[in-house]
């Protein structure tokens, strides 16, 4: 996930791995990454099926704080984020031209209100 | 007497052995690539069932120790990375892999190994080292081999043997009995497990392979399936989703095709912006709700 201002400027990233996470050699607390060395898992963090997995995030709008003789003012740098959301495929890890794919992109336009007490 | 009762006895243990080893009763293990490739033959099938065949031609299960190329890779990193770095595998050097070695990753890629000699194997590594070399003539060499129309309608579709029986030579397993205009496979059985998930399961994974001298474990989507799914009360068999509803038939396939993925995950996201207050701060925010439903029969992604 990527927040950016309306300048172009990405002020939040984020991303989240959701994959079973395979056992080495059935022992211990080490992950095992080739199929010759993983028996056992460790942890299942894949999406499971008949179910909905939320995720929530909070993403601040830039701003700084400023001083305005003695107040400290908090001055909103941009009221506008465009926020993409996406769903990649990464059968081997990683993006990769031959494998990796988006499987889902969204992408949300949000603003604050500059007025208001 | 006493030396001519063990050899009679090492005849009788190794004899059976070395005659059922193979797939069917009888049946010689092929000794090269062309061989094994020859003793699974599907090409006749394309003759009265073409649409069919060409659609296993566009599925992985069409080049099933190639893959994209990363299967064979893959193959390769077993012997670099696992097997001569094991001290009781007995591979030093890529000349020292046998099928058993190999059935690590064919188990599932290449089932019918099973099936062959020590010499298969060789040439299977070979292949595996000069396609990783650049040798373009190799691909096509591992392209021999796959799961095609004879592993899942003769070799692997009877589980239960006992019950069922084993599969028998010439006979093509499918979802009815009678005769089968094809000299070589002239007779139709019914499969019991034909359209059932356990079917794919063979292969598709519940975790350590138990079997093996030195487990592998590569996919485990039947676990998922039988324990995530199933036991929550679902129904729906591998077939129907990945054959009969999404219309690709034999062209099995998963995430790649946007049908599927289309249909195996729902995305839902909600956002807006608000601020937030703690005294005279405020913190000026976006509020994110990301929902990702599985709409499948198994974890995702498989691992």
């Amino acid at each position: 996930m990527t927040a950016k201002t309306p300048d172009g400027k990405e002020v939040f990233k984020k991303s989240k791995i959701y994959m079973p996470v395979p056992q080495q050699l059935g022992r211990g607390d080490r992950m095992g990454r080739g199929p010759y060395e993983k028996s056992g898992m460790i942890r299942e963090s894949g999406l499971p099926p008949h179910k909905t997995v939320t995720e929530k995030f909070e993403i601040n709008f830039p701003f700084e704080d400023v001083k305005e003789g003695d107040k400290s003012v908090r001055k909103i740098l941009a009221h506008d984020m465009t926020i993409d959301i996406e769903l990649w495929y990464l059968p081997f890890g990683v993006k990769d031209e031959e494998n990796s794919f988006l499987w889902q992109k969204v992408t949300k336009s949000v603003s604050i209100s500059k007025t208001g007490k | 007497m006493r030396l001519l009762r063990f050899i009679s006895v090492l005849l009788f243990i190794v004899l059976p052995m070395t005659v059922f080893a193979a797939h069917h009763e009888g049946m010689k293990k092929a000794k090269t690539i062309d061989e094994l490739a020859a003793m699974y033959d599907s090409s006749s099938c394309k003759t009265c069932h073409e649409k069919i065949y060409q659609d296993w031609e566009k599925s992985t299960h069409s080049r099933s120790i190639f893959g994209t190329g990363r299967t064979a890779a893959t193959i390769k990193t077993t012997i670099e990375v696992g097997l001569k770095g094991w001290d009781y595998s007995g591979v030093k050097k890529p000349e020292d892999v046998k099928v058993k070695h190999l059935m690590i990753c064919a188990k599932c890629h290449l089932p019918q190994l099973q099936d062959a000699e020590d010499s298969v194997a060789q040439e299977i590594v070979k292949a595996v080292y000069a396609y990783s070399a650049g040798d373009e003539k190799a691909e096509s060499t591992l392209k021999k081999l796959s799961i095609n129309c004879m592993v899942c309608h003769n070799r692997n579709a009877i589980i239960h043997k006992w019950v069922d029986g084993f599969p028998e030579k010439g006979v093509v397993y499918g979802s009815k009995d009678g005769v089968h205009a094809d000299t070589a496979n002239p007779k139709m059985k019914k499969s019991p497990i034909m359209g059932e998930s356990i079917l794919c399961g063979q292969c598709h994974g519940l975790g350590p392979n138990f079997e093996l001298e030195n487990p592998s474990q590569c996919g485990t989507l039947y676990g998922s399936y039988l324990w995530a799914y199933q036991a929550e009360g679902g129904t729906e068999k591998c077939q129907d989703c990945h054959m009969r509803k999404s219309g690709l038939g034999h062209n099995m396939q998963s995430y790649r095709d946007p049908g599927m993925g289309k249909a195996a995950v729902k995305f839902d996201v909600e956002a807006y912006g608000h601020y937030w207050r703690d005294g005279a701060k405020i913190v000026p925010q976006a509020f994110v709700k990301v929902e990702m439903t599985n709409k499948t029969g198994h974890t995702i992604p498989d691992g």
